[in-house]
């Protein structure tokens, strides 16, 4: 039996940076993870996480999944892969299944971060091949390069649901459909709006009826559903297609806090079965710590600061560290987890219908009923304006905490200030020089280089573009809206694709100066 | 191999290890050594892993994971192993499971 | 909420009662529903009888499909429905794995 100060179940976000700052600290800590590979879902996301420049936003979730590999290393967490913990006991010790034997561990100290599990809707003929979840659809584009199918359908309008979507077209896939029971989208307007504008349907107030195939999914149908989620007759639609994404949600997997004992508790807020905890995710068993999604459903970045919080505090009840510097982190730590817990998205809010943004503008209920600002909505928002010469145009609508678009202006043209969940504003366009940075440091995709008189009778926007193949210079298409529609002719002028830029290419179109404020996407013909 | 990416827009070109055969009942298949058992059936276009014990109805991949056992399969003689999390050598037979076994019953 | 003597009402037959809940031991939303109506009404009580839950993946995709249904037959929010319980090992081991104690 082999003893360690601390003991980490779970190599995910908030497991290895509770490993790191314990280490940091002068604990032996040994971090258990039952994949091949370390990371948890970070390894996954391969867009550019929100938030501040501290909560590491602007960063794509892999890359920052292999800064924490680095840092662990460095500080000498040991990560175990292909090992699993089977089971919790009695005064802290685990039993971790590893090739063909069981080992004992006994752990002064242990943080469970096992993360959460995808929930299932059922439907008629769901368990057919082809009706898979939509992390195992990310598992299989992003980490073994297999597109999920040709053309899918996703049910969900969560972050998760709207992400992936994306991620299927990013891979090559096409998307029939993005389905919901609600009647609002669940995830962040500017996920929904770069689907939409790619020309997905979004069927809100819709669920699954049946998927069609005998052998595999070959279509699916959908159908309205009424106030109480029960199907309304005469309403079915049919897609051909050969895969459906089930994306409805996670539930933590905390059947190892359940066997030891500790005070748990079925919170619905949180995402089902939950251990108690306190602000540092201290179950009722002492030296007994939850962190992450197991405590809670939120996301990587909140993971990250709980998984610190709780690596401090077992090293501060530990001994490993003093009272003032641990009270001094774990006060950093809270602050980071308050500026990203606000906004309209904030745990508070949650299935309540925001009417006005915090400046007052009325939130657009086309984004929240069908993914996209309606072209009369759209010029209410204080990024959106009409100037000479080029300028950025921020088609950011909703209150999130984020705010790397400030930053990345060396002209200072944008502002946010200090309180993160504003909208930024164009302050003063005069300088621009359209170096494009905000185009591409936006990781919600909705900063456009706007020049309305680019040529008489013309105008020029810029876009963010992170699709293959790239559009070349010269290329003549389609300008597409807002709603993913064509709204006009448009000619590419200019690709610019640099390292700074990390993989969002700036594409160029040239439309008839009347659409500068309608064309936002390209689609060659 | 019609699923595979080739160029991704953020990830580039996946990374690979070497092209390996393999046997699917029977028939000859390719993929990449180190890549899981049912990525490489993805990519050759199959769907069904295993017919269920009950129903005998197919089933196919579905968490990816290696948590919702969906997509076990009969691997070097031995059952249940789940092919989208066991990595792929060389050589190795992968059979279609009817419940728990490789052989249909045919007596029900 | 264990009460057996509670009055839940008639088993009333299902338009979807087919549906597939446990995938791994194929058990079906009827089954769970009238299971209820004999008087399991906790999740312990429903695993052992019926299985679902007790497949190779553990209740991992359709516990909370299942938990739902029982709390839908009683009549309550399923945060009330006494919940299944976790024993080792909480990941599928073979025989011959979990009988070989290695030194760590």
């Amino acid at each position: 039996m082999k003893r360690y100060n601390l003991i980490v179940v779970g190599a995910g976000p908030a497991g290895l940076c509770a490993g790191i700052e314990a280490a940091k600290r002068g604990m032996s800590v040994i971090v258990f993870d039952e994949n091949e590979k370390p990371g948890g879902q970070l390894f996954k996301q391969i867009h550019k996480f929100f938030g501040s420049k501290e909560h590491k936003a602007k960063i794509r979730g892999f890359k920052i999944g292999e800064q924490l590999l680095k840092e662990a290393a460095a500080t000498g967490v040991e990560v175990r892969l292909n090992a699993t913990v089977t089971g919790l006991y009695p005064d802290k010790e685990i039993m971790v299944k590893h090739g063909d034997g069981m080992y004992h561990y006994k752990g002064d100290s242990i943080i469970i971060a096992t993360g959460a599990a995808e929930n299932m809707v059922p439907f008629e003929n769901w368990t057919l091949p082809g009706v898979i979840g939509a992390g195992a659809a990310q598992t299989l584009m992003n980490l073994h390069g297999i597109k999920p199918g040709n053309r899918i359908l996703m049910l969900g309008s969560g972050n998760v649901g709207l992400v992936v979507s994306f991620q299927l077209l990013q891979a090559g896939c096409e998307v029939a459909a993005l389905v919901d029971a609600a009647p609002r989208i669940g995830g962040y307007g500017v996920h929904a709006a770069k689907v939409a504008r790619t020309g997905v349907p979004f069927y809100l107030s819709h669920t699954i009826i049946k998927a069609e195939g005998t052998d595999h999914v070959t279509g699916v149908i959908i159908g309205e559903v009424d106030d109480h989620f029960k199907p309304i007759p005469g309403t079915e639609k049919q897609f051909d297609v050969d895969t459906i994404c089930i994306a409805v949600g996670l539930s933590p997997m905390s059947q190892l806090l359940k066997m030891s004992g500790c005070t748990m508790e079925d919170n619905p807020r949180r995402g089902g079965e939950v251990p108690v905890v306190d602000e540092y995710g201290e179950t009722s068993i002492p030296q007994l710590f939850a962190a992450g999604d197991v405590s809670g459903i939120e996301e990587a970045s909140s993971a990250m600061i709980k998984g610190k919080m709780a690596g401090i505090r077992a090293a501060y009840e530990l001994g490993f560290c003093k009272e003032t510097e641990t009270e001094n982190s774990l006060e950093k730590c809270t602050a980071d987890l308050d500026s990203l817990r606000q906004g309209m998205f904030a745990p508070g809010n949650k299935g309540k219908l925001i009417e006005k943004t915090e400046e007052g503008i009325p939130v657009s209920m086309n984004l929240l009923t069908k993914g996209f600002v309606a072209d009369g909505e759209i010029i209410h928002f204080p990024g959106v304006t009409s100037q000479k010469g080029i300028h950025p145009v921020i088609e950011c609508t909703q209150n999130i905490p984020c705010n790397p678009c400030q930053d990345a202006c060396v002209k200072h043209c944008i502002k946010i200030g200090s309180h993160i969940t504003s909208l930024p504003v164009v302050e003063n366009p005069a300088p621009c020089t359209g170096c494009g940075l905000c185009v591409a440091s936006c990781s919600g995709q909705a900063i456009f280089l706007v020049n309305e008189n680019y040529e008489p009778g013309f105008a020029s926007i810029t876009m963010p573009y992170e699709f293959l193949p790239l559009p070349e210079k010269g290329d003549k298409g389609k300008g597409l809206g807002r709603d993913g529609k064509t709204v006009c002719d448009a000619e590419i002028i200019d690709v610019k694709s640099l390292p700074a830029f990390d993989h969002t290419n700036l594409v160029t179109m040239k439309v008839p100066a009347e659409f500068v404020m309608k064309a936002r996407f390209f689609k060659a013909v | 191999m019609q699923n595979r990416i080739a160029e991704h827009p953020i990830l580039g070109t996946p990374q690979k290890g070497r092209l390996v055969s393999f046997s699917f009942d029977g028939k000859n298949m390719e993929g990449y050594e180190g890549e899981p058992i049912a990525a490489a059936l993805k990519a050759g276009g199959i769907m069904i892993h295993r017919y269920t014990a009950k129903q005998h109805k197919p089933r196919g991949i579905f968490c990816a994971i290696g948590r919702c056992t969906d997509c076990v399969m009969i691997v070097d003689g031995k059952p249940n192993i789940r092919t989208c999390v066991t990595p792929l050598k060389e050589g190795m037979e992968v059979r279609t499971q009817y419940g728990c076994s490789a052989k249909k019953d045919d007596t029900l | 909420m264990n009460d057996r003597l509670r009055d839940i009402g008639p088993f009333v037959p299902g338009r979807d009662d087919d549906l597939l809940i446990c995938r791994c031991e194929e058990v079906t939303k009827g089954e769970i529903r009238q299971a209820v109506h004999e008087g399991m009404f906790t999740m312990p009580e429903i695993r052992r009888y019926l299985r679902c839950g007790m497949g190779l993946c553990q209740g991992q995709t359709c516990a909370r499909l299942v938990k739902g249904i029982i709390a839908s037959e009683l009549h309550i929010a399923p945060s009330e429905v006494e919940p299944a319980s976790s024993r080792g090992p909480v990941r599928p081991t073979e025989m011959s794995t979990l009988g070989n104690e290695e030194e760590a």
